[in-house]
């Protein structure tokens, strides 16, 4: 039988899983978006001059993400120490790949944007319930809680990026959809990493549910303040927030923690 | 390369249910440009648009990331599909109002 399937879905699952979580498999699946790009966009595409108030609701979006980004790298490259098993292991070194060019495009935005100095704009601007997020997530990495961690990382923080992202994409000027879209798409990866891993681990014990459904009760404020901040940058009616929280809720639905 | 290792008693299976005896609708699937999994991989996936998109009888939607999974035959309850884009196993079932769904087997 030759490579090249006639039916995918008839793969063994534990080949199935073998592959995924392949760097082989991340190169190839990464070449079809991230070739011939320029600070993370198509560089046929000009950057649009934005009004002043709409770059400075930008900017300040842009500073968010890259708190957001920077976590998940930090604690990505923290896990991998920890990670139960080869599979994870690499799958997370691919995460640490991903995350870092994430950065990379925010801070090349930012610059497009005419920030001078992308680090210290963060630093001014980023709100300090993504701040928190962050060192909480690296204190469960610290402490070795892996369940938690990428409960917190690749469920919680992902899905939180994921519909922010995707309800940018609608707003914004065409360089930035450009750059959201390329980085959404690694964002599947990683949610689905994250729900995969905890659904066989919850599955093999059960107890561990208790101890995520702590994580969850501490964390999910911070992550509800940080998207309805920027859901209310983004000029998002309200009413349509609930239905953006959706992807989440079902996730912690399919896992069992409500 | 090595050959893909396949599940074999899921192939006897669809095989035993009737998909020899041409009971199942077989589809040619094709590449929509679906550029987020290996190239080898993407005409088993396309892109979602949203509730107002009909999704074919070989066509279920990854629930996890929004991805139409594709099959090249028809699928039916039971049946195991794969979404390469956020590397989920599911189970397709029947949901409440009567279309495929795919649930998710950890």
């Amino acid at each position: 039988m030759s490579d090249d399937l006639p039916d995918l879905h008839v793969l063994d699952p534990d080949e199935f899983i073998r592959r995924v979580h392949s760097f082989e498999h991340w190169f190839e699946a990464v070449e079809g978006y991230l070739g011939d790009l320029e600070h993370g966009h198509r560089s046929d595409l000009e950057p649009s001059e934005l009004p002043a108030d709409e770059r400075e609701e930008l900017v300040s979006i842009l500073c968010n993400y890259s708190v957001a980004e920077t976590a998940a790298l930090e604690a990505s490259g923290g896990l991998i120490r920890i990670a139960p098993n080869q599979h994870c292991k690499i799958f997370l070194s691919t995460q640490v790949v991903d995350e870092g060019r994430h950065i990379e495009v925010v801070h090349g935005r930012l610059e497009e944007l005419g920030v001078e100095d992308p680090e210290a704009e963060v630093e001014r601007r980023a709100s300090q319930s993504i701040r928190d997020f962050h060192d909480k997530l690296l204190a469960l990495v610290d402490a070795r809680e892996w369940d938690s961690a990428i409960f917190a990382q690749n469920v919680i923080l992902e899905a939180m990026e994921f519909t922010v992202f995707a309800a940018h994409i609608e707003r914004a000027d065409p360089v930035t959809r450009d750059c959201l879209e390329r980085m959404l798409r690694d964002e599947r990866r990683h949610i689905g990493f994250g729900e995969n891993e905890l659904g066989r681990r919850l599955r093999a014990d059960p107890r561990r549910r208790r101890w995520i459904k702590a994580v969850k009760e501490e964390l999910d404020p911070l992550v509800l303040a940080t998207f309805e901040q920027t859901l209310a940058e983004l000029k998002m009616p309200r009413w349509d927030r609930p239905e953006l929280g959706r992807s989440y809720l079902n996730a912690v639905q399919r896992l069992g923690l409500v | 390369m090595a050959e893909p290792r396949v599940d074999r008693e899921r192939q006897d299976d669809a095989q035993d249910s009737g998909e020899s005896a041409g009971e199942r609708k077989r589809f040619a699937l094709d590449d929509t440009g679906f550029d987020e999994v290996p190239k080898k991989y993407r005409k088993f996936y396309r892109k979602w648009g949203g509730p107002e998109d009909p999704l074919a009888p070989n066509e279920v939607l990854c629930p996890v990331c929004k991805v139409v999974i594709r099959s090249p035959r028809e699928l039916r309850p039971g049946d195991r599909v794969y979404c390469m884009a956020c590397m989920a196993r599911m189970v397709v079932v029947l949901g409440e109002d009567g279309r495929l769904e795919a649930e998710v087997v950890y």
